[in-house]
């Protein structure tokens, strides 16, 4: 449940990923990620804003998961 | 340590009213929203998945507020008059203490969030709403007619004079200041053009 979620579990990055292909794999990389609890992106911000919800991943993990794709994402701040 | 801080949450949701009654949808952004509050970016999303998941939880936020206010002290039972009493004197109270939020819902009505709005409008109120229109009709006191002329004749004329004192003035730029004579005069005709 959304509500119950602890704020420090929240993940957040500025992408650049605008399309809909982008978000395809995203879906292909953390829909069964394990440590991955929900997440999504705003498409329609600027910043393409990625927000991840994860007890255990850092976010220098993810920025790592997603470079490896070849998109940008830095931490939102 | 990331500490849910209410007041934050608080002023980022009102400004985000604000933001929608001022520039509408179209020109609301997250991005735009953090630079009205003076916050990071990244805040909104602490609390709000996302622009479309911070309309809807303010929305139906204030819509369980306007319809605690809507059907305070309503009963639906009550004979067609008072009932129809306490709901102008509820609904004008509302407009009074929450300027600008007809113009917030309008904005969600004539939008993309329509059909979703719609469904979770204020069940409670409705229910009340139709129960007390069905039994002012079975006592006789008020004529039968389809639900939609009811409610245009019962509380156009009210929202209208709203309209008009929140503007300031109505046709034509005529200055226009609502008063308790005003009101419970055009409530007087209203009763009399339903009345059986």
């Amino acid at each position: 449940m959304e509500t119950a979620i602890d704020f420090n579990h929240i993940l957040l990055f500025k992408t650049n990923i605008s399309s809909n292909k982008g978000k395809q794999r995203l879906h292909s990389i953390l829909d069964k990620h394990p440590a991955v609890q929900c997440w999504n992106i705003d498409m329609e911000d600027s910043d393409y804003v990625l927000r991840i919800i994860s007890e255990t991943l850092s976010h220098t993990q993810i920025i790592e998961i997603i470079n490896h794709h070849g998109y940008q994402c830095c931490e939102l701040t | 340590m990331r500490l849910r801080n209410t007041d934050k949450e608080e002023l980022v949701k009102q400004k985000a009213i604000e933001l929608i009654i001022k520039d509408g949808l179209e020109g609301f952004s997250m991005n735009k929203l953090a630079r009205a509050c003076n916050i990071s970016v990244a805040t909104p999303y602490i609390y709000y998945k996302d622009r479309d998941d911070l309309i809807m939880k303010v929305a139906m936020e204030e819509l369980r507020v306007m319809e605690e206010a809507f059907i305070k002290d309503f009963d639906p039972e009550e004979p067609f008059e008072q009932g129809l009493r306490k709901q102008w004197e509820n609904r004008y109270r509302y407009a009074r203490e929450n300027p600008g939020m007809n113009q917030f819902f309008d904005q969600l009505r004539s939008s993309s969030y329509q059909e979703e709005f719609l469904s979770g409008f204020m069940t409670g109120f409705i229910s009340a709403m139709t129960r007390f229109m069905h039994n002012i009709t079975a006592r006789g006191e008020i004529e039968t007619m389809p639900f939609e002329v009811y409610w245009s004749i019962a509380f156009g004329t009210l929202y209208n004079l709203i309209r008009f004192d929140m503007e300031g003035k109505s046709l034509a730029g005529k200055p226009f200041k609502m008063t308790d004579e005003i009101l419970w005069k055009a409530f007087d005709l209203v009763v009399k053009s339903l009345k059986k």
